[in-house]
């Protein structure tokens, strides 16, 4: 009963009209830039994230929430109709949605995309309302040394599943972690790394980091690449998908659900890995693995089933234990704190109404995405076709006039311009960024942590291994990074990223 | 598209983490850095510019055996002109205002991609300026000199 007390908390407030309106602005702009390619939710987020610090922190939470799920479902409708994943979690729907659509299938494709997604987002929502609270519970025991050992299997686990080199992505994860350190230190007040700076003592804006990081530097990856945008028109007629289409949709969006809801609660999962486990799977229990590739509902139900879900559950551990998952995640955490409000499980007792809100507003969001999905797909086809170079122009000054935003205050523009030709560089050397974030915004959560575990225990490390806890997250950590050091592992992990270039 | 020498991504990744975590560790050493027990304030970040650096050498010997991946070749072009957009709005938002600003970062930032032309940029301005204006300034009450003189 307790669960149906917390979503009528939820539910009135996402209920509101405010509410509302930025749910629907969120998932709105989400689908708009799922479809773009080349404009991903991490961008956007990065780019709206000044504005939400103006409104509450529940509307601006549920805003950006909307973005990232949108994106999911926006980025399908772009593989589906031109062959071109809108968002890198939609590069398996490319395979068989859009071979669908040649067949003149598009309508049911689409329909597919969005029945699948809905009914996997609906799942996640109430999955997410039923275990965080018990994960919170868990959270509550957790002392400093727990939670040290935890954000190193976080960080270790979300590393490992990012794309890209392992020891480049812990390489980033240990410079987001230095970058993060910069200004006063909380336990003796000096100021660190500020080389006498007076803007630098409360540390390096997180927004201009973001953007120079992603919303810059895909900017300049983006600018001189030239695709074409062909575009299968599907006639709003044939929307409606067959009896025998639904029925073989049905299992694989079910699986998908399930691969998806598992796989996003890792650190480092969420919907990309989640549609190619979905992708993998399908095509293994498939009795017909022959059409994949060329329309077969279930290479497309599947993943799209999961992607939605992994979007969904990878908020648990960012709403209980503080933890971000992704790069998305870690923007979320950002906006909390703008806000003081320490990500982890304290929100859910002193904050309900944003816990609960945002649940309750991630199922009134998916229901607004079918709506706006199906019926606007004219609309969304024409968005499509815009030129790249109306696009980053737009990009550019609403992030500029953002950042200024934040404090009144240049500074950060010229921090967001050093930031965009650090991420060239990192570009330039295949180290993927989204690692750097999550150091960057745990960088001083893990030292506070780990300087209280050792004041605890005088100086003694082997506390870290008196925890049972503690003892089971860093061997898991350890484990991993074994792992990924075999040389077949190393391969397999390979073949599957470069299915994704 | 690419370099031709194999493993320069690592090599150059290599130097750069080396580098980057010897200058953390160095500098972390002006703080006190006190014993393991009561950490001063150089101890976390010494440790990890010093993990770094190691993890930087193991990328550059990885990089020379050849063993590395590939770089991607940076458009050096596009670098410069997007971040001289971004400065040259900062520069010129306090200096003369919004309007110059936006007009400014629109210009040189379309003069990076392959499709500039003075009609689509006095167009892009101008669409820009207005919704700034009436996003940012009127709906959320932002205080930007739309003319700073």
């Amino acid at each position: 009963m307790d669960l149906l007390t917390n979503l009528d908390i939820g539910f009135q407030a996402a209920l509101s009209l405010h509410n509302l309106t930025f749910c629907f602005i969120g998932v709105l702009v989400g689908t708009a830039i799922g479809m773009l390619p080349g404009l991903g939710p991490l961008a956007t987020i990065a780019m709206l994230l000044p504005l939400t610090y103006a409104l509450e922190p529940v509307s601006g939470l549920i805003m950006i929430a909307g973005i990232y799920y949108g994106a999911q479902y926006g980025g399908s409708t772009t593989a589906i109709l031109v062959n071109l994943p809108g968002e890198s979690s939609s590069v398996v729907s490319c395979l068989d949605g859009h071979q669908m659509a040649r067949k003149g299938r598009a309508g049911a494709a689409l329909a597919i995309a969005a029945l699948g997604s809905f009914f996997a987002g609906t799942v996640a929502t109430l999955l997410i309302a039923a275990f965080s609270p018990v994960l919170a519970e868990v959270a509550f025991l957790f002392g400093p040394v727990e939670y040290f050992a935890m954000m190193v299997l976080g960080l270790t686990a979300a590393t490992l599943l990012a794309h890209g080199s392992f020891i480049k992505g812990v390489a980033m994860v240990l410079t987001g972690l230095i970058l993060g350190l910069v200004g006063a230190d909380v336990n003796s007040g000096t100021y660190r790394f500020t080389f006498g700076s007076f803007s630098l003592t409360e540390g390096i804006e997180f927004v201009a980091v973001a953007m120079g990081l992603f919303a810059f530097t895909d900017i300049v990856s983006n600018i001189r690449s030239n695709q074409s945008r062909e575009v299968t028109s599907p006639s709003l007629r044939n929307l409606m998908m067959s009896a025998k289409e639904f029925r073989q949709a049905v299992f694989p969006v079910i699986r998908g659900t399930a691969i998806g809801s598992l796989l996003g609660l890792l650190p480092g999962g969420g919907a990309m890995i989640s549609s190619f486990a979905s992708y993998a799977v399908e095509k293994r229990v498939s009795k017909h693995p022959e059409e994949f590739g060329q329309g077969a509902i279930a290479g497309l139900a599947g993943p799209e089933a999961a992607n939605n879900a992994g979007a969904q559950t990878s908020f648990i551990p960012m709403l209980t234990l503080g933890i971000p998952s992704n790069g998305v995640m870690a923007l979320m955490i950002g906006a909390l704190m703008v806000h003081n409000i320490a990500p982890g499980p304290f929100v859910m007792v002193s904050n309900p109404e944003i816990f609960w809100g945002l649940i309750a507003s991630m199922w009134i969001g998916n229901a607004m995405l079918v709506v706006l999905n199906l019926p606007l797909i004219p609309l969304w086809v024409r968005l499509i076709q815009v030129n790249y170079w109306v696009l980053f122009p737009i990009i550019l000054v609403v992030c500029c006039v953002g950042l200024f935003s934040i404090n009144n205050n240049v500074v950060p523009i010229y921090f967001a311009a050093g930031f965009t030709v650090l991420g060239c560089l990192f570009w330039r050397m295949r180290a993927e960024a989204a690692p750097l974030l999550l150091g960057f915004i745990l960088g001083p959560l893990m030292e506070e942590h780990f300087r209280r575990s050792l004041l605890l225990s005088r100086g003694d490390l082997s506390i870290f291994w008196h925890s049972p806890l503690s003892v089971a997250m860093l061997s898991i950590a350890a484990a991993m990074c074994l792992v990924i050091l075999l040389p077949q592992i190393r391969k397999g992990r390979k073949v599957a990223f470069e299915e994704e270039a | 598209m690419f370099s031709k020498s194999s493993g320069r991504a690592d090599l150059e990744a290599g130097l750069f983490f080396t580098g980057f975590g010897v200058l953390t560790a160095v500098l972390s050493l002006q703080y006190p850095l006190g014993t393991i027990a009561m950490m001063g304030p150089g101890m976390f970040p010494f440790m990890l510019g010093t993990i770094l650096a190691i993890l930087g050498l193991v990328m550059l010997l990885s990089g020379l055996s050849g063993m590395g991946e590939e770089s991607r070749s940076l458009p050096l072009v596009p670098i410069i002109l997007i971040s001289l957009s971004i400065l040259a709005f900062a520069v010129l938002l306090v200096r003369v205002g919004l309007a110059a600003a936006i007009v400014a970062q629109v210009f040189i930032a379309l003069w990076a991609s392959e499709h500039f032309s003075w009609r689509r940029a006095v167009a892009l301005s101008l669409g820009l300026l207005a919704f700034c204006y009436v996003v940012f300034v009127y709906f959320l009450g932002i205080s930007v000199p739309l003319l700073a003189v």
